[in-house]
């Protein structure tokens, strides 16, 4: 079955090496630049703590186009790869050989998935490597744009988009509107996976800084490519999250920490727009305030969390891969 | 060689097939003994290639038994070495030339008979290294047909494999199966509309009508069963309380009866006359066609007084 499942794609396989390899040659070259162009930045950065803004003009479309191309090449692979068997009957003459059906679905199968892992592997490996430098200078390690597109979740998400365009090319029977379905589904699952799933994989952090504290000593924040997930004021009933949809918030030069204004007592609202944020913390004080808080995902969890969200997309993969050979085994030819 | 001596390659009883709304075969007892060249022949749409599909494994049963090979088809691959199955729609791979065809059969079936195949396409002048797509529908008939061959089955079962292949490919053909069966060890089963060609070369008939077996047999046996009584036009009840009547054409002077005997035929008003396979077959295809619908006569005014 190899020698078959080679014959039928391997004009496929030729176009993604090649495709991988000028991907290789764009980010080696801009990669090289980018690290030398940081080195030099940095020092001149460092002094006047400009360096986020180095950061931003490090950030070009080269990552996402990672994404692109390898959302590409997967649904093309997973698609039609049992539909177009099924729509032009081959798969008819496949079986009537001496080979059994399931020995035939898990060559196919085993053989793409197997190439999309390390396709995805490979871009996400280059991506690592060419991202290092606006990893260390943004610390926003767990960012879409930066999670998604290093590490080992490409290779979760390339074989769960492969396998579902299997399982939708195999119940369609038609390869077009299962490549259609899949980049439906996949993009529909990796944007609510992304802004609401992930954050909850692990319980949060929670950090809370007393009011004593400011402005004389700078609050002990979390180290390292932390991720915050939510912040806000201690009240006399618990926490108050800021909620960032509402009203603007200050930070007042504390280290990103924000309070928001629209969860804080109209008397210190005024005295905050007066433009007396120091004013604040005493006011609030007055009225049963305790302090600030944060919760966050420690910078040390970031190979925990890839490995959830892989594991996630690895298991779902599975399912549909047994659905796929389910149906292909029991329904008529 | 008598058809109990031999054992049965295929043997069904009752064997169903319904997709949700259509019925698809009803009913189909047969047998098919070993060695036979049988004509699987009906009108269209009466159930060949679904019977042929549940014979080679491909669809299963909705209902029924059935033994192929001695055994319950299935995608075992010991079961599928014997088969050999060759769809109506000829299904290859566009893209591979019959090179790559043979390279997957070599590297699929456990007795491939690579030199037959290509000395066949040597001489059907298929050319080995152009794409499966770019050759005609005979050459790609003939390409299917080699390697259906190739996989040397016990049991070969052809859905219209002539239907693409031109006078003299088509004899060609049948004549290389009659050899291959001739041989030993090899039965075949195929569908046809050219019973023409089938009477040459089969000796077995299972014919097909409204999703169901009506007739299934040798078919001299069946032939000699069978009779043509031409007479005058009259009452027939007489004759067939004593044999069954498969269709009658009647004119305004001559009734044509075609009869299954029940012993001989003793009304002198008739004349008899032996049966072809071509008059068996349109005679029981006949019996199930619709009827065509007699337009309705125009009622002139007054004509009911």
């Amino acid at each position: 079955m190899t020698w078959l499942v080679w014959r039928q794609h391997r004009n496929q396989a030729y176009l993604a090496a090649a495709a991988l390899a000028a991907f290789a040659v764009l980010l080696l070259v801009t990669g090289r630049q980018m690290a030398g162009q940081y080195q030099s930045a940095l020092a001149a950065c460092t002094p006047s703590h400009t360096c986020g803004n180095l950061a931003n003009t490090l950030i070009l479309g080269t990552p996402l186009l990672s994404v692109l191309v390898t959302l590409t090449v997967v649904v093309f692979w997973g698609g039609p790869l049992v539909a177009r068997e099924l729509e032009t009957g081959t798969n008819q003459f496949a079986w009537m050989q001496s080979v059994s059906r399931h020995r035939w679905l898990s060559a196919k199968v085993g053989w793409v998935l197997l190439a999309a892992a390390i396709w995805a592997g490979a871009v996400s490996a280059l991506v690592t490597w060419w991202s290092s430098p606006v990893n260390a200078l943004k610390s926003q390690n767990f960012q879409p744009g930066q999670f998604d597109i290093q590490g080992i979740v490409p290779i979760g998400y390339a074989l769960f988009a492969v396998a579902l365009g299997i399982a939708a090319g195999t119940l369609l029977r038609r390869a077009l509107p299962a490549m259609a379905i899949t980049l439906a589904v996949f993009t529909f699952l990796r944007l609510v996976i992304g802004q609401d799933l992930r954050s909850h994989y692990l319980t949060a952090v929670t950090k809370t800084f007393g009011f004593l504290q400011f402005p004389a000593h700078r609050p002990a924040l979390p180290t390292g490519s932390y991720w915050l997930v939510s912040q806000g004021l201690v009240g006399p009933r618990g926490q108050v999250p800021a909620s960032q949809a509402h009203g603007p918030g200050i930070s007042a030069g504390f280290d990103g920490l924000s309070v928001s204004l629209n969860n804080m007592p109209s008397a210190c609202q005024r005295l905050a727009l007066a433009g007396d944020p120091r004013g604040i913390f005493p006011c609030l004080t007055a009225r049963g305030y305790r302090g600030l808080f944060i919760t966050y995902q420690p910078a040390t969890r970031y190979w925990a969390f890839q490995g959830i969200e892989t594991g996630i997309f690895v298991v779902l993969a599975a399912v549909l891969i047994l659905v796929t050979a389910i149906v292909v085994l029991r329904r008529d030819a | 060689m008598t058809a109990s001596s031999s054992p049965a390659v295929i043997q069904t009883r009752g064997l169903s097939k319904r997709y949700r709304k259509v019925t698809a075969l009803s009913e189909a007892t047969l047998t098919v003994p070993e060695g036979r060249i049988s004509a699987l022949v009906g009108p269209n749409g009466a159930g060949k290639t679904t019977l042929l599909r549940l014979l080679a494994g491909l669809a299963r049963p909705t209902s029924g038994e059935l033994a192929v090979l001695g055994s319950r088809p299935s995608q075992d691959p010991a079961f599928l070495a014997g088969i050999g199955f060759l769809a109506q729609e000829i299904p290859l791979y566009r893209r591979f030339t019959a090179e790559d065809h043979i390279g997957v059969g070599a590297h699929l079936n456990p007795r491939w008979d690579e030199a037959s195949v290509r000395h066949r396409l040597k001489s059907l002048d298929v050319p080995p290294d152009q794409k499966v797509g770019t050759l005609s529908g005979g050459q790609r008939a003939q390409l299917a047909l080699a390697l259906t061959l190739a996989k040397r089955p016990r049991l070969l079962l052809l859905d219209e494999p002539v239907a693409s292949l031109d006078p003299l490919a088509r004899r060609q053909f049948l004549a290389h199966l009659a050899e291959a069966v001739a041989a030993g060890g090899l039965t075949v089963v195929l569908s046809s509309h050219l019973v023409a060609d089938l009477e040459r070369t089969c000796d077995h008939l299972i014919l097909l009508a409204a999703s169901q077996v009506q007739l299934c047999g040798d078919i001299d046996t069946l032939l000699a069963e069978h009779q043509v009584l031409i007479g005058p036009r009259k009452d027939t009840t007489a004759i067939e309380r004593d044999h069954t009547l498969v269709q009658a054409v009647r004119t305004a002077r001559q009734s044509t009866l075609l009869i299954r005997r029940n012993g001989p035929v003793i009304d002198p008003a008739f004349e008899t006359a032996d049966v072809g396979l071509e008059e068996l077959v349109i005679g029981y295809m006949g019996q199930h066609a619709r009827p065509v619908p007699v337009p309705a006569r125009p009622t002139a005014i007054g004509e009911d007084q």
